[in-house]
């Protein structure tokens, strides 16, 4: 496995910055997985006063993306980082794009039940939970290979998204089904489908974060590779 | 597919000799029993800036005074391998010292002017070749300086002491005096370590300039400055060398991990 040491400068104070803007964005991770897990609680107990909670957290993450985005910019004016400094930096502030977006993602679907928006369907609320379950799953193994640079566990993590996909697109159908039956007004079952989308949505932000974290150890831009194409290109470079 | 950013990559091993300034072949330097280059090869391409970067004691500096056999006036050094610049070897015994050096100009870390005019500093070389005649000196010292993008300011005291200049100005004055025996290739060792950020710049602005009529090789303890400025970058290692390519995959990519040690500041 391809390594990048972060604490071998020569400038104590440099690895010092890498390590805590490393760490700030391990901490931004970590409050948006307990936004996933509040959100999750709330849905399956029905419970707006947490939904409320989560929704009132996300601005907390927002200020995380903005003060992480400040430091980069920083470091870069004034540290000129090279090679894989540069790249760790780089792949920085796009992750916690991808992080703060999830937080919004969240705080979409914790509206659901503050608006006393769930469904009523016991099947798609089940479905619904599953999914969320997988994608807190991947988030957790998401920030997990961010945390350690770990490329296998990101390429392990990375193709979780496929599950993910195909139970949303079920549930999509029966959802459709269900629609089509039921007399409830169309506006609500948007709301459900905006929520489930999101859902979705979190497992493509897992997947971009796996696809920074193997671009930072192997040096090659693998956004938008099939992941057998990718697992080949990576193959390769470690025969060369 | 479409292209948004246009990036040279010559190939250096195989550079063809029209477009190939230097070519060095198992270069080995040493001074009495210290052995100071091992075995460098590799070609210098023509009209490129082309930056030597390595820790001190590396062999940069050496290497560069190859190009022009300064090393020649240090006692006990013993050079081997071929330089090849103009389709010829210039390490051979009958090469002509004084058309080799006009041809390859140096400016060295410190200015330095000569102790006389800036005129009589810029035609110095000039009049070492035998040019006399005050019509020629003329266009020349008003052509080098205006290359070196000195002409407006000094044009109206050009017979003044050189040494009255600025340190910026007396950098270019250096360059002008280089360049008005118009080389082909021009050596700059540290040309601006000893000036500061903003005059750097403007020395950094006018190689851009001058690649356009000469090959340029510049040695430089300044890592942003050879990232800056070069289009080709090589690192050196006690004496060896370690990695060659263009300045953006050196700098963002490097191959060798003891290249990406020394441009992130690791412990080598």
């Amino acid at each position: 496995m391809r390594q990048v040491a972060l604490n071998t400068h020569i400038s104590g104070r440099f690895n010092i910055e890498l390590e805590n803007l490393r760490n700030s964005v391990m901490a931004m991770g970590g409050e948006v997985e307990q936004q996933l897990a509040d959100t999750l609680k709330a849905i399956a107990t029905n419970n707006p006063g947490l939904a409320e909670t989560v929704i009132l957290n996300d601005l907390k993450i927002n200020s995380m993306e903005i003060q992480i985005d400040e430091e980069c910019l920083r470091i870069i004016a004034k540290r000129h980082p090279t090679a894989s400094d540069l790249r760790l930096i780089m792949i920085i502030s796009k992750a916690i794009t991808d992080i703060e977006r999830m937080g919004d993602e969240i705080e979409r679907i914790a509206r659901l039940v503050t608006k006393q928006k769930l469904p009523t369907d016991v099947a798609i609320k089940s479905s619904m939970l599953s999914i969320g379950q997988q994608a807190a799953a991947m988030m957790r193994g998401t920030f997990d290979a961010f945390a350690r640079l770990d490329e296998e566990a990101a390429l392990e993590v990375y193709d979780q998204d496929n599950s993910i996909d195909s139970e949303y697109k079920k549930l999509l159908s029966y959802t459709a089904d269900e629609m089509s039956r039921s007399g409830d007004s169309m506006e609500d079952w948007l709301e459900i489908l905006w929520a489930l989308r999101s859902l979705e949505r979190i497992g493509d932000r897992c997947k971009n974060i796996c696809e920074y974290v193997v671009s930072l150890t192997s040096g090659r831009d693998v956004r938008h590779t099939p992941l057998e194409n990718l697992q080949q290109t990576l193959d390769n470079l470690s025969d060369s | 597919m479409l292209k948004l950013f246009e990036r040279e990559q010559l190939n250096l091993a195989k550079l063809p000799e029209a477009q190939t300034a230097i070519e060095v072949r198992d270069l080995c330097l040493r001074f009495g029993d210290k052995h100071v280059l091992h075995n460098i090869t590799m070609r210098i391409p023509k009209n490129r800036i082309t930056a030597l970067i390595g820790q001190s004691g590396c062999g940069k500096s050496t290497l560069i005074s190859c190009f022009n056999r300064m090393n020649d006036l240090i006692d006990n050094s013993v050079t081997e391998g071929e330089i090849i610049i103009d389709g010829r070897n210039i390490n051979r015994k009958k090469e002509n010292l004084s058309i080799l050096r006009s041809q390859v100009g140096m400016v060295f870390q410190r200015p330095n002017p000569f102790p006389m005019s800036i005129y009589d500093n810029v035609c110095y070389g000039l009049r070492l070749q035998g040019i006399k005649q005050r019509r020629q000196l003329d266009d020349a010292v008003e052509r080098a300086l205006i290359e070196a993008a000195l002409w407006d300011e000094v044009k109206d005291r050009l017979f003044e002491s050189a040494t009255t200049l600025s340190g910026g100005q007396q950098q270019r004055l250096v360059i002008a005096r280089a360049l008005a025996l118009k080389p082909s290739i021009l050596l700059l060792d540290e040309p601006t370590s000893a000036l500061d950020p903003l005059t750097t710049l403007i020395i950094e602005e006018l190689m851009a300039e001058l690649k356009k009529r000469c090959t340029i090789v510049i040695v430089t303890h300044n890592m942003q400055q050879a990232s800056r400025v070069s289009d080709y970058t090589a690192f050196l290692h006690q004496g060896e060398l370690v990695e060659y390519s263009d300045s953006d995959t050196l700098f963002t990519l490097p191959e060798k991990k003891q290249t990406e040690d020394y441009i992130t500041g690791r412990y080598g």
